[in-house]
């Protein structure tokens, strides 16, 4: 789980273009949606849907999925676990 | 003066604006689901154009239309310097050349029509049209030019459409305007062109008044309207201002009404702040989708057919209220004295653009 | 009649305000050049970071001018000035980015937001807060008639100041010229033989 979360942190620096932030300053109950916490916006969040396919092989059909999902790198990495729990069944 | 008028259209529903009018009064749309449109080659509802010229459709279409329009006017004013032609797009010809979306049609028209002046294309995402018909009108009441021809093109391509299922804003059933079941655009192609002019005698039928028009930006976002409306709201009552119109001067709005969430939740508090709830309104894109850069002018131009036949035309698309402030949505055709009318429209970049057509 | 007070160019290479060069591109650095413009201003906006070329063009030439010329930050009521700018190839460079995208591995929104050239005047406009007129066009090359009747025509009509340009971007080769014209102010007049010496060889 540590190392999901760490390397959604990366995915997440590079897909989104967020230069000058590093992993370290990603803390994993960081509102990413929050302007006093990484202050993504809704494109952003649809660019983690495309995220969420290309690194986790995870479709997100309806971005109203995304708000409860994408609120911290802590419910992200919830949500890839659980979709890939029901993706093996 | 100015004068609006010759109001040429080129869309599913016919290829002159009193055929596309006739089949708009019967209720029909040019929206039709297309087999493997759409990403991972699924079906999706568009707007489109049958038997487009398959190798040069934007400058053929373009051509087309503008052999359409110079049919309602003296030809020979194509051929003045006195005149400007006025293109309003978003993708130009982007299928046949990513790299020269516009330089080739442009050239192209120049040589076809003798044109003097420099042609110039409008790219202000979707509300390049009504930003356009006001360049028009600015060129002709500064005394630069006597007639500006104002045509709005643009088509369906795989890359717009496929930037538009990227932000999840295509409905998969034709869209809704300011419906509560709205959830997304349909996308349409058309061409669609008028006339302005300082000189009532080129028009071979009544022109209409052209009234000073405005723009204005949201400065919120560049994708997402402004949820309290500001961009819209400032246009419009600048509009209103410039030509002394009140609340209670306009007998019908032709709103942008794209069928996302967010725009028409958008439009209708503008509205509201604008004290024009009660007036009568509909969006368009229920017969054409959204046209993009031709959606300014082809609105407009059915809008001014709506003037000439004193008809309110319903709001395709629309059945129950969607939108926290109730608009006054026209729900059948009505017959109606239409005499003043205002187009808005808003896009990507926080564009807003207003502009007011009367009745002489 | 109305002048030109401040203005700027921008080259893959150089930089230069009302015609004095102020930064040169440091080929050693990994930074992208406009990335290099950003850091020198010591701004923070780290929604520049998201922006196209296009966009981050006008918007360091945007802050440029505002430094050389503070009434362009100051002076003006929120809807007075107009944006007018124009150039030969639309958002070509963000197109075929967005275009490879698709066809390549998937389509990316933060791309295709980005794939209509009047986008730059929402990003000043959102960073400024301005909300006055806009327009972008597309012209077979830079046409100082088309920016002096024009604006004067926005000047005439409401508008208080005209922020223009020309920037060019495509095949990622920059030729941007960014002027800023006042109904007041010290400066050469604003018509075409003036603006067209100015703008030089774009």
């Amino acid at each position: 789980m540590d190392q999901l979360k760490e390397d959604l942190k990366k995915h997440i620096i590079e897909q989104l273009n967020l230069e000058d932030i590093q992993v370290s300053d990603i803390a994993d109950d960081t509102l990413l949606f929050n302007d006093e916490g990484l202050g993504l916006d809704s494109i952003d969040a649809l660019e983690l849907i495309v995220l969420l396919e290309k690194f986790y092989d995870i479709q997100v059909t309806k971005p109203e999925e995304g708000k409860e999902a994408f609120m911290s790198i802590n419910t992200m990495a919830d949500y890839i676990s659980k979709r890939k729990a029901q993706q093996a069944v | 003066m100015i004068y609006i008028g010759a109001e040429e259209i080129i869309s599913p529903l016919g290829d002159r604006a009193e055929q596309n009018f006739q089949a708009m009064l019967d209720n029909q749309s040019g929206i039709s689901l297309v087999a493997e449109a759409g990403l991972n080659k699924l079906p999706v509802n568009l707007s489109k154009i049958a038997d487009l010229d398959f190798q040069n459709p934007f400058e053929s279409l373009l051509e087309q239309i503008l052999i359409s329009l110079l049919k309602k006017i003296d030809a020979d004013i194509i051929r003045s310097d006195r005149t400007i032609l006025l293109i309003s797009s978003t993708k130009g010809a982007i299928e046949n050349d990513i790299s020269d979306q516009f330089g080739k049609s442009v050239r192209f028209l120049t040589d076809r029509f003798l044109l003097v002046n420099q042609p110039v294309v409008i790219s202000n995402a979707c509300i390049s049209g009504v930003v356009a018909i006001n360049a028009g009108a600015n060129f002709v009441r500064a005394g630069l030019y006597d007639h500006a021809i104002v045509i709005g093109c643009d088509l369906i391509s795989e890359f717009v459409l496929t930037g538009f299922q990227s932000l999840f804003a295509v409905s998969e059933k034709p869209c809704q305007p300011f419906d509560s079941e709205r959830n997304g655009i349909t996308l349409g192609e058309a061409c669609s062109a008028v006339l302005v002019s300082n000189s009532r005698s080129v028009f071979r039928d009544m022109p209409l008044g052209l009234l000073k028009g405005t723009s204005a930006n949201d400065a919120n976002h560049i994708s997402g309207p402004s949820r309290t409306g500001e961009g819209l709201f400032r246009t419009v009552r600048k509009t209103m201002q410039v030509n002394g119109i009140s609340d209670q001067d306009i007998d019908f709005i032709s709103a942008h009404g794209t069928a996302t969430v967010y725009n028409d939740e958008m439009e209708s508090i503008a509205f509201d702040r604008l004290n024009l709830t009660h007036v009568p309104l509909n969006s368009l894109k229920g017969y054409f989708g959204h046209t993009l850069g031709a959606a300014g002018v082809i609105e407009t131009a059915v809008s001014m057919q709506m003037i000439r036949n004193n008809v309110l035309l319903k709001s395709l698309g629309f059945k129950q209220k969607g939108t926290s402030v109730a608009l006054n949505i026209i729900e059948e055709n009505i017959p109606a004295e239409v005499k003043t009318i205002l187009k808005t429209a808003s896009g990507f970049g926080g564009g807003n653009a207003s502009l007011i057509i009367q009745k002489l | 009649m109305s002048f030109i007070t401040s203005y700027c160019h921008l080259t893959n290479e150089s930089c230069l305000v009302n015609g004095q060069h102020i930064a040169g591109r440091d080929s050693e650095s990994t930074d992208s050049w406009l990335k290099q413009l950003y850091k020198k201003q010591e701004i923070v906006y780290p929604k520049f970071y998201k922006m196209d070329m296009l966009s981050q063009t006008g918007f360091i030439l945007t802050e440029l001018l505002k430094k050389a010329n503070p009434k362009l930050a100051n002076a003006y009521q929120d809807d007075e000035i107009a944006l007018l700018f124009a150039n030969r190839f639309s958002s070509v460079d963000s197109d075929v980015r967005f275009q490879r995208s698709y066809q390549q591995t998937s389509p990316s929104p933060a791309l295709f937001v980005y794939t209509l050239p009047n986008i730059v005047l929402g990003e000043l406009a959102i960073y400024n807060k301005w909300y006055g007129e806009n327009m972008f066009a597309v012209l077979p090359k830079f046409a100082a008639d088309f920016y002096v009747s024009y604006a004067e025509i926005l000047l005439s009509a409401g508008s208080e100041a005209s922020l223009c340009g020309w920037l060019d971007i495509a095949d990622e080769q920059i030729h941007a010229f960014l002027f800023f014209v006042e109904k007041e102010g010290e400066g050469l007049a604003f018509n075409s033989e003036n603006l067209q010496k100015l703008a030089g060889t774009i």
